[in-house]
């Protein structure tokens, strides 16, 4: 329903001066859209004179119109629209945008509270002020916890504008945070995106320049000076090992190019497809890999295979004197699964615990230990991508803990 | 006296084909290695069009995917097509590991998919292994005579 007050028939102006669209007009523009916006000036801060469209939720005409006078006193240029019933209310979110939403607590056949839930159901990002009797404060706090913005009393409406300007504030605040996430989310995309087709189309020209160099190194060797099969050599050299940093950085690339196949599956499954990946090495190294019960996971499997396969397999590159002993386990933490790979291996000094994650990041030299440092990356893509996070626990010659999140139930992404 | 085997090879690449030529040219077997740059040329020769009218009749074609007119697919689709050219085995042989190229190549009646490998020794090996099986080990068809 509309206002019966408001000589203008469908809205209640509180300032001549406003002139607003038709509302249709406004219902295409989008709520980030809303005159409120324009008129903070560039440190995002909302002037003094703030022009809001409000939706007062209320059945009592007199309260109506001291809200809005009260707004007005306070320099704050506002047109609203009434709703009377949930129905009401719904189809007027639906075809207006506004700024906020001040509704009584206690309303024929519903409450101001159910305003928060159709909202939400709308997914539409309007603060709601519930302007009200005295409710207790029982009630008070649990409305401010399912979603109110704020509780103002009928007979303290002098506090109603602060805290308009303050929801206002507010909302533009989750505006740029969820406009700024948008953006870094794109621009990662992007990124994988180029590092995806770089080295895949790098791939082709690299072969012929591995393949041509090592034909020259085979027909020509000892046939020029010393100097040329040096040389060639280290052409050789340079282009394989061009050749295996591609290969991972595509590897890596491709790891959440595909959306994961998130079920539920037996941890152990995942263990033991690793396990039997790693098999060579483990024999060879004299592994022993102790694994406790592991639980059922919300979770990709080959992809959480690759991440067992990874971290056991840096256990067993990462050895110390004795032969390695590497032990799988899992906890339960509140709502997170926690794995850990643990061993006795050379350690990590802590001041690297971050940086091991780092693509293409390592911490010694090819001579030492082979491998271009893309394993533990690999990692961390994949349990983020899971929702989850990883780190590591270690010390230097006391071996090193590596151990992941990830949600109990399916609560991740994708 | 048995004749040489024929060979078409099919690549827009001549640094492949080089190396190929060169790995053949020292392996046991001997070969003829007959060459074209695109699909549209490889369909040209297995015809006998043009100035391929006195080309030989290959025994096995060596095809790449990623071809230039005329894609490789497009290429061994037109082959399995054709009564008189469909019982010539065909291998692809390309840069692609994509698991949707091997199946499509496998469907449309390839009868080998080989990738080519990024370093001389493993190139050497699958060429020739290649060379061996397809015209060592392997019964193939009898030439058409056309």
């Amino acid at each position: 329903m509309t206002f019966s007050s408001d000589p203008r028939g469908s809205s209640l102006a509180a300032d001549d001066t406003v002139e607003w669209d038709a509302p249709v007009m406004r219902a295409e523009t989008g709520p980030c859209e809303s005159e409120s916006h324009r008129e903070c000036d560039h440190q995002g801060n909302l002037g003094s004179r703030l022009k809001l469209r409000a939706l007062v939720v209320e059945d009592e005409p007199a309260d109506v119109e001291l809200a809005l006078r009260a707004l007005r006193l306070a320099d704050l240029k506002v047109t609203a629209d009434v709703a009377q019933t949930a129905a009401e209310f719904s189809e007027m979110i639906r075809k207006n945008s506004y700024d906020v939403v001040l509704a009584d607590y206690k309303l024929p056949g519903w409450n101001g509270m159910e305003s928060v839930e159709i909202l939400r159901r709308e997914e539409l990002d309007v603060p709601v002020i519930l302007v009200s009797g005295a409710l207790g404060e029982l009630t008070a706090v649990e409305c401010i916890k399912q979603g109110a913005a704020d509780y103002i009393l009928k007979d303290n409406l002098a506090r109603l504008p602060e805290s308009v300007r303050r929801a206002m504030r507010e909302k533009k605040l989750r505006e740029e945070h969820k406009q700024s996430r948008e953006e870094l989310a794109r621009s990662n995309r992007d990124l994988e995106q180029f590092a995806y087709v770089a080295s895949h189309d790098l791939q082709e020209p690299l072969r012929m320049v591995a393949t041509y160099t090592q034909l020259l190194a085979e027909r020509y060797r000892g046939k020029l000076d010393s100097d040329a099969d040096k040389y060639i050599h280290y052409a050789v050299d340079g282009a394989l090992r061009m050749q295996k940093l591609v290969q991972d950085l595509l590897a890596f690339s491709r790891v959440g190019r595909h959306s994961l196949a998130l079920e539920h599956i037996d941890g152990n499954v995942a263990l033991q497809e690793a396990l039997k990946n790693l098999e060579a090495a483990i024999q060879e190294s004299g592994a022993i890999v102790e694994q406790a019960q592991l639980p059922v996971l919300v979770a990709d499997c080959s992809q959480l295979a690759q991440v067992f396969q990874n971290l056991i397999g840096n256990a067993i590159k990462f050895r110390g004197s004795e032969p390695p002993l590497i032990r799988v386990s899992a906890e339960l933490m509140g709502k997170e699964w926690i794995l850990s790979v643990a061993d006795n291996g050379i350690g990590i000094a802590p001041e690297h615990a971050d940086s091991v994650f780092v693509v293409f990041r390592r911490l010694h030299t090819r001579a030492e230990y082979p491998g271009n440092g893309i394993g533990l990356s690999i990692c961390k893509k994949i349990i983020e991508q899971h929702g989850g996070r990883i780190w590591v626990e270690s010390e230097v010659g006391h071996g090193s803990t590596f151990r992941f999140a990830l949600p109990s139930k399916q609560t991740s992404k994708q | 006296m048995k004749n040489t085997p024929e060979i078409l090879m099919v690549d827009d690449n001549p640094a492949d084909i080089d190396l190929t030529s060169e790995v053949l040219a020292q392996s046991e077997g001997h070969f003829h290695v007959n060459a074209v740059n695109d699909g549209v040329e490889a369909i040209s020769f297995l015809r006998r069009q043009g100035k391929y009218a006195k080309a030989p009749v290959p025994d096995l074609v060596v095809l790449d995917l990623n071809l230039p007119r005329k894609d490789g697919c497009e290429v061994l689709s037109n082959i399995k097509a054709d009564p008189s050219l469909a019982k010539i085995p065909v291998v692809i042989f390309t840069t692609s590991q994509a698991s949707s190229d091997i199946s499509r190549s496998y469907k449309l009646g390839a009868n080998c998919y080989l990738k080519k490998p990024g370093n001389l020794p493993e190139f050497v090996a699958v060429v020739q292994s290649m060379a061996e099986f397809w015209l060592g080990f392997a019964s193939l068809p009898q030439r058409e005579k056309r």
